[in-house]
């Protein structure tokens, strides 16, 4: 036992969970643009921590979260994937809502991608897969088409997804967007309950009080501005400078493409 | 009702579908699911380049034709992952570039034959059982590939950006390479235009009413099937193109499904009852039409024929004691023809058989062997006294013949003599009590076949020799020109595939030939579009006013309904488009 091993789980355990990220100088440039879209990304993520990457649209959350899912290569720095495997959950408005699959469909996909080319998902997948759609509070909307389910709910089916992919760290791509206050904190609890349980979580968000309630959170406008435990990174210059161009209504376009110049 | 199934072509015909039921149930879903059903008809199409490819240097149509259709999947698959343009421009770019280079490989590399059109279109009824077989290994490879790949195509398709299942280059680059080889195996079947029809609507319908991956592809694989032997069985009662009449069902039953599903939807039932009723309808409808019945007397000789010319030939020696159909139409392109079940049917119970031979009408041997008819066959072709090179002089342009000889022969009649005797020789064989009628018949009609010649030679001989330059649409009149001592200047199109285009190199120079040769007449053929010939004779001054029967015979009351007929007609124009009006020509009976 640690001194004030209860009240700070998460820094006191922290050496010993395992490194699942480790970024160092990071930079990502998209194909045929000259402007890097991120730099100079440096952190650090263990097992059991939420990490929350706060920034405003077009400040390279999506990109950071291409580049760890080994979608984007980067183009400048060190990237180190130590536990391997890694789960993404999109945004639930790029899937197809109209594809003929069930939520006990859509999870079992997960166990496509650790599976080699010539093995179908096995029965046992399935059960997992139904397993994981338990943990996520849907067991009872298994055989419902995905489609038809909520924002929230379809949210969740694809953490279970995730759940089955059996990845040490899941990327999460604005998770709560679009929905409402309950489904929200359903979310939250479990995603809390997921870290509690020794994974690592990546949440692009662009909310700040979601990134309060992280064990870190990563300040991103193009460039790296903090990184850290929330009370200390989360400064008002550096808020300011996170969200500066988005508050002063500039309006960043959606995501990516850099207009150079823009970059502080 | 039953009757067809006992019929080898028909059985051949039913394998042939069912086979590719499965392709469509287990590969259409996926092609519909993906967003690929436009690719599967593109590269459907797009298999003409290797289809010519295959003709001008004799390999398998099958090997040219997945070549040429994996090549445009690979690279369709190739330019859509650079996400540069969408997968439908590129798809509709390389269709337009495969396209291109098939036109220009059959009208100036090869010398492109009508086979290639006609695997173009394809036949459910002149397949044989290498096209089934070739339709079985392709369904069971569908069968291990969605095995296999279907949980990948999904988490591919689902959500790109998510898509838990990466690598998923691989399992991409595969469907769109099955989707091409179901496109080649339907082929051989219902041609390139037809295939999507048999492997994608079945999946289209099926989606409208199914929410499961797995009971969506059974649901399609037994809607396809059913629809495929449905359609068949309709086209051998009405005696319609089997492929056709399979696509339009499809079409109507994908109609409405989705007619019903809305209405369903909207919950009135008294126009759900109306659009029931009005589906029953349109059912009884397609089962009560038609139906044509079998013409021959008893103890008359079942005769076949293919061209009109062959048909009419056939019964001008015949006469009473046979009983003649002729499968081509008045004034249709050899090249159009697509078989009916009524067509394989007269071929099975036919004694005799008249074909013109010498490659124009080749599909004919095919049909011949799924009918399993045991007739003899004359090919006219093969016994005419004279016989030309294939349009000589352009670097060896051969007309829609095989090998090196030009077919129209009957352009002389002193080959159609020679025919004459072939067409008794074969009725005598079959029925030996018919020999002393036939030969009577035989020779009235050599009699009156002199009288032509010698009033056609007479005619042509008023026109002095300086004048009896012409310039026709197509190669087809060598034998007559040889006969009568015409120049053939030129042909306006040195290749009559359809799909061969004239270069402006060509065109230019026989602009400067017509005018240095003084030409006065550029003959356009009967049923074909004169248009070139007609922009050449505004440059030229030459006239297009007098048009020639070729490789068909005028319908009924156009006076060129036989081969004198059109001989004479041919004579007539001839002599008045080549002296400018001033000469006429009567060659009456």
């Amino acid at each position: 036992m640690r001194d004030g091993g209860m009240s700070e789980p998460h820094d006191a355990d922290a050496s010993r969970r395992p490194l699942l990220v480790v970024a160092d100088s990071l930079a990502a440039t998209y194909p045929g643009s000259d402007a890097p879209a991120l730099a100079s990304v440096t952190f650090e993520l263990r097992g059991g921590q939420r990490l929350a990457v706060l920034g405003p649209n077009g400040g390279g959350k999506s990109t950071l979260l291409r580049v760890l899912s080994g979608q984007l290569q980067p183009s400048f720095g060190k990237l180190e994937l130590p536990a391997g495997r890694v789960a993404l959950v999109p945004q639930t408005e790029r899937s197809r809502l109209d594809f003929p699959v069930s939520a006990l469909d859509v999870a079992t996909l997960g166990a496509v991608a650790r599976l080699p080319w010539y093995r179908r998902p096995s029965r046992a997948d399935r059960a997992l897969a139904l397993d994981a759609l338990g943990r996520v509070g849907l067991a009872d909307r298994a055989h419902r088409t995905y489609g038809d389910l909520s924002g929230g709910q379809r949210q969740r089916v694809l953490v279970a997804r995730a759940l089955v992919q059996d990845a040490p760290l899941l990327l999460l791509d604005e998770p709560f967007s679009g929905l409402d206050a309950p489904s929200r904190r359903r979310l939250e609890l479990l995603l809390e309950e997921l870290a509690g349980a020794g994974r690592g979580l990546l949440l692009a968000t662009h909310d700040l009080d979601q990134a309060r309630a992280c064990e870190l959170v990563l300040c991103l406008n193009r460039v790296q501005l903090a990184f850290g435990e929330p009370e200390r990174a989360l400064t008002p210059q550096v808020v300011e400078r996170t969200y500066g161009a988005w508050l002063h209504g500039t309006g960043d376009p959606e995501e990516q493409p850099a207009s150079p110049g823009r970059t502080p | 009702m039953l009757e067809p199934l006992t019929l080898p072509f028909f059985q051949r015909a039913l394998w042939e579908i069912l086979l590719l039921a499965i392709v469509s149930g287990l590969l259409g879903t996926w092609i519909v699911l993906r967003g690929l059903a436009f690719f599967a008809h593109a590269v459907g199409t797009a298999t003409f380049p290797g289809l010519v490819l295959a003709d001008g240097l004799g390999f398998a149509p099958f090997l040219g034709a997945l070549g040429a259709a994996l090549a445009v999947a690979w690279l369709v698959a190739m330019l859509a992952e650079r996400r540069a343009t969408s997968a439908d421009s590129v798809t509709a770019l390389a269709l337009a570039a495969a396209l291109a280079v098939g036109i220009i490989l059959a009208s100036d590399v090869f010398a492109a034959q009508a086979s290639v059109e006609r695997l173009l279109f394809g036949s459910l009824l002149a397949i044989g059982w290498s096209d089934v077989a070739l339709a079985a290994v392709v369904a069971l490879v569908a069968l291990v590939a969605a095995l296999l790949g279907g949980p990948r195509w999904l988490a591919a398709g689902f959500d790109e950006v998510g898509d838990a299942a990466r690598p998923r280059r691989g399992a991409g680059l595969a469907l769109v390479l099955l989707t091409a080889l179901a496109a080649v195996a339907a082929l051989s079947a219902v041609g390139a235009l037809l295939a999507t029809a048999i492997v994608v609507v079945p999946a289209a319908t099926t989606r409208l009413v199914t929410n499961r991956v797995a009971s969506w592809q059974i649901a399609t694989v037994l809607l396809a099937a059913a629809q495929g032997a449905i359609g068949m069985w309709v086209a051998f009662q009405v005696n319609v193109p089997p492929g056709a009449a399979i696509a339009v069902l499809a079409g109507a039953v994908f109609l409405l499904v989705a007619v019903v599903r809305r209405i369903a939807a909207s919950r009135s039932r008294a126009s759900m009852a109306l659009a029931a009723l009005g589906g029953v309808a349109a059912l009884a409808f397609g089962g009560c039409a038609g139906g044509n019945g079998s013409t021959a007397r008893s103890g008359q000789l079942e005769v076949v024929a293919t061209t009109t010319i062959a048909g009419d030939l056939a019964g001008e020696v015949g006469g009473r004691e046979v009983a003649v159909t002729t499968l081509l139409r008045p004034g249709s392109d050899p090249h159009e023809y697509e078989p009916r079940a009524g067509d394989v049917r007269k071929l099975a119970g036919a004694d005799v058989v008249v074909a013109s031979g010498l490659g124009l009408d080749a599909w004919v041997d095919e049909l011949i062997g799924a009918s399993g008819s045991e007739a003899r066959v004359v090919r006219l072709g093969d016994h005419v006294p004279t016989r030309l090179e294939a349009a000589g002089g352009r670097g060896g342009e051969v007309h829609h013949g095989e090998g090196d000889v030009d077919p129209h022969w009957w352009g002389d009649p002193h080959n159609v003599l020679a025919a004459v005797g072939e067409i008794e020789r074969a009725y005598a064989a079959a029925d030996p009590h018919a020999a002393g009628s036939v030969a009577k018949n035989a020779a009235a009609y050599r009699r009156r076949l002199r009288v032509l010649d010698r009033r056609i030679a007479s005619c042509i001989a008023r026109v002095p020799w300086a004048q009896r330059r012409i310039v026709t649409d197509h190669d087809a009149f060598a034998y007559f020109a040889t006969r009568y001592g015409i120049e053939l200047v030129g042909a306006v199109i040195p290749s009559t595939t359809t799909r061969a285009e004239t270069s402006a190199g060509d065109l230019a120079e026989l602009e400067r030939t017509i005018r240095r040769e003084k030409v006065r007449a550029i003959f356009p053929e009967v049923g074909v579009s004169p248009r070139l010939a007609e922009q050449l004779a505004r440059q030229t001054g030459a006239s297009t006013a007098y048009t020639l029967y070729s490789d068909a015979l005028g319908g009924p009351g156009s006076g060129a309904d036989t081969y004198i007929g059109a001989q004479r007609a041919n004579a007539a124009a001839l002599v008045a488009g080549m002296s400018g009006g001033a000469k006429r020509c009567e060659t009456g009976a």
